[in-house]
């Protein structure tokens, strides 16, 4: 835009000036044609040492009427005028000093009036053929031209800037139309972001309809490589974990060997540790972030309803200060395991009450506390406990994966997880969603 | 108790199936979801075992039918992949438990005798209808804090009765949810077991436990000490 308009006024700024040149030469052309005609006028005067014009030869009527406009004067070389036209009723200065055979044109302003002038520098004999010095002076009146030249420049200027505003609304518009495939492209990639499509499904031109269905190759290949991962982890936990169980349940035998079972038992929840542990670590899609925004609040209420089914027994109050909805762009399979696992942990070792607060503030972000009035965890044990498949209570089967996992998602997400003592006496676990 | 394991794994099929006999409970086994969907339509169970990973029909989707029919049998989910949106779905489905693979048999066993006991209105492993005690983890009996000496099926028919406490139990409810294969017991081989039960309950006639309602079928009468 800004180039767009320099541009305009330096061409308005070129065209104005070849404008008043060509107008310049013109009048220059016009009055050296007088200049000559002047000339051809000349004879010597009475005593034939300096020269007059001849009135009636000449065929400018403007110098024979006064106050024309047009007058025309001769001097001598001491600058003493020896000659001046009808038309000349005022005084008007002789001419600066110029070469003999050249022409001076200007344009000046004289007693509050615009000219041209133009001074021609000649020699003429006189009658005794010796050649004398003499300066021709032609002046125009310039207040037609300058008045023109004024309409003119208004003129000008007034196209101009209508000119650069339509042809910056015709740009701006084409600009826009020109654009419109790129922003339609912008709003369908938000769309897939937020997983209400899959791919690029508009029609777009020629020139970027290339782009968009290599997205769109780009994307489909993308979540069939992420649900065959999936699928591939699935099918490995099935195949790993089910020859796993039946080692466990051979561990539970009464009839085997006491000690050679132990073993067994012992190593086979090794293996079910690290299994465990690496499968739901590769599981965690967290580094891909096209993820539908999953609303907490929903996800608790979810987890809440299923864990009051589970510990029914406990009769554990849950009291719960959420706002409506807290979104966050989270893989819903990895929200649920943090929160599905931090849950589990304030329903297993908690006693009669669990309090879940959630915040949503403009100027900071997103956090979420647990609490529970269990025993609580010293620091140490919370170290240990954050460890990779370290279980603190052996007595918890198969739940010692469990914060670990938690400890990975968050941080491949950038949440701060943050464990202290409850008021209620149990463990705190906060929850601070920094860039999601 | 009747119990229907819904296990694709043969061996973990096994495993369980002879944990719950050795256990006293009566135990039918499918290893797809259609046939362990159609058990649990044919036969009156007290618990299912159900893996969420099945052949032919999925885990999740007998569960949704069973609950579709009506059915409010307790149901504990195996879980190969244990991941919580698994669980989730599967009690989002009606299932009231889980337990993720591997898992040892003792705790199988504890979650199945919750699920059984919360079905019947019970919270506490002890089910109390005073002076009568039961222990249903220890599987020990007392009155009056005597303990008694039962036989295995002794046992089991005092757990079914005293579970469902105040309600009528019919003889044919009693066969079906304590035998594997009604076939091979009539309904005399019950009436052995409630006589004894009274004798050994109550060797001086003076508590009554357990009423006999012709053609109907048998009632435990003592007042339950827990809360429905």
């Amino acid at each position: 835009m800004v180039v767009l308009s320099a541009f305009m006024v330096l061409t308005a700024v070129a065209l104005e000036r070849a404008v008043v040149k060509r107008a310049l030469q013109a009048e220059e052309d016009g009055l050296q044609l007088l200049v000559y005609s002047l000339l051809a006028a000349v004879d010597a005067d009475d005593r034939g040492h300096s020269i007059t014009v001849t009135a009636e030869r000449l065929f400018e009527p403007g110098l024979v009427t006064r106050n024309s406009g047009l007058y025309a004067l001769i001097y001598d070389a001491g600058k003493r005028e020896i000659w001046r036209s009808r038309s000349a009723t005022v005084e008007f200065g002789a001419l600066d000093e110029i070469g003999i055979g050249e022409w001076l044109f200007e344009t000046l302003e004289y007693q509050s009036t615009p000219y041209f002038r133009l001074g021609f520098g000649i020699q003429w004999p006189d009658i005794n053929a010796e050649l004398q010095r003499y300066d021709v002076v032609v002046w125009r009146n310039a207040s037609d031209y300058v008045e023109q030249l004024s309409r003119f420049r208004q003129t000008l200027w007034a196209w101009l800037i209508v000119t650069t505003l339509l042809l910056l609304l015709v740009i701006y518009l084409v600009t826009r139309w020109s654009l419109l495939p790129l922003r339609r492209i912008g709003l369908e990639v938000k769309a897939i972001e937020d997983q209400r499509q899959t791919g690029f499904e508009r029609s777009y031109p020629d020139e970027i309809a290339p782009l968009t269905e290599n997205l769109n190759i780009l994307l489909k290949r993308e979540q069939f490589q992420r649900e065959r991962y999936r699928n591939a982890m699935d099918d490995l936990a099935h195949s790993l974990k089910t020859p796993l169980a039946v080692l466990t349940g051979l561990g539970d035998r009464q009839d085997l060997d006491r000690a050679q079972l132990d073993t067994l038992r012992e190593q086979t929840e090794r293996m079910n540790q690290i299994v465990s542990y690496q499968l739901q670590k590769a599981a965690s899609v967290s580094n891909i972030r096209i993820a539908r925004p999953v609303d907490l609040v929903a996800l608790i209420d979810r987890l809440r309803s299923a864990l009051e089914k589970v510990y029914r027994e406990k009769n554990i109050r849950v009291e719960r200060d959420l706002p409506e909805r807290m979104l966050l762009r989270m893989d819903e399979g990895d929200c649920l395991e943090v929160i599905g696992n931090l849950l589990d942990n304030a329903f297993k070792y908690g006693r009669r009450r669990i309090t879940i607060t959630g915040s949503v503030d403009a100027d900071k972000p997103a956090g979420l506390a647990i609490e529970d009035d269990g025993d609580g965890l010293d620091e140490s044990e919370i170290e240990q406990i954050l460890n990779r498949g370290t279980r603190l209570d052996e007595a918890t089967e198969g739940q010692g994966i469990g914060l670990a996992v938690v400890a990975d998602i968050v941080e491949s997400y950038n949440i701060r997880l943050h464990f202290s003592r409850a008021e209620l006496g149990g463990l705190r676990v906060e929850l601070e969603f920094r860039s999601i | 108790m009747r119990a229907i394991v819904i296990e694709d794994d043969i061996d973990i099929q096994r495993q369980i199936v002879e944990r719950l006999k050795s256990e006293g409970f009566a135990v039918d086994s499918a290893a797809n979801g259609d046939e362990g969907l159609y058990l649990v339509q044919e036969y009156p169970a007290d618990v299912a075992i159900i893996d969420l990973g099945l052949p032919k029909m999925s885990g999740l989707e007998v569960i949704r039918r069973i609950r579709e029919q009506g059915n409010r049998l307790p149901i504990l989910i195996l879980t190969a992949r244990g991941r919580w949106q698994d669980k989730v779905e599967g009690l989002d489905a009606g299932a009231d438990d889980y337990l993720v693979k591997p898992f040892h048999h003792e705790e199988m066993m504890a979650r199945i005798r919750v699920l059984i006991r919360r079905a019947s209105g019970w919270s506490d492993s002890r089910i109390v209808c005073t002076p009568v005690v039961l222990d249903t983890a220890s599987q020990r009996t007392y009155v009056d804090q005597r303990e008694l000496d039962l036989t295995a099926y002794e046992y089991k028919v005092l757990e079914y009765l005293m579970l469902h406490a105040g309600e009528v139990i019919s003889k044919t409810r009693l066969t079906e949810h304590l035998y594997d294969d009604e076939s091979d017991n009539d309904s005399n081989v019950i009436e052995v077991f409630i006589r004894r039960l009274r004798q050994k309950l109550d060797p001086e006639e003076s508590l009554k436990p357990i009423e006999t309602l012709r053609g109907r079928g048998y009632r435990f009468n003592l007042a339950r000490a827990d809360n429905r």
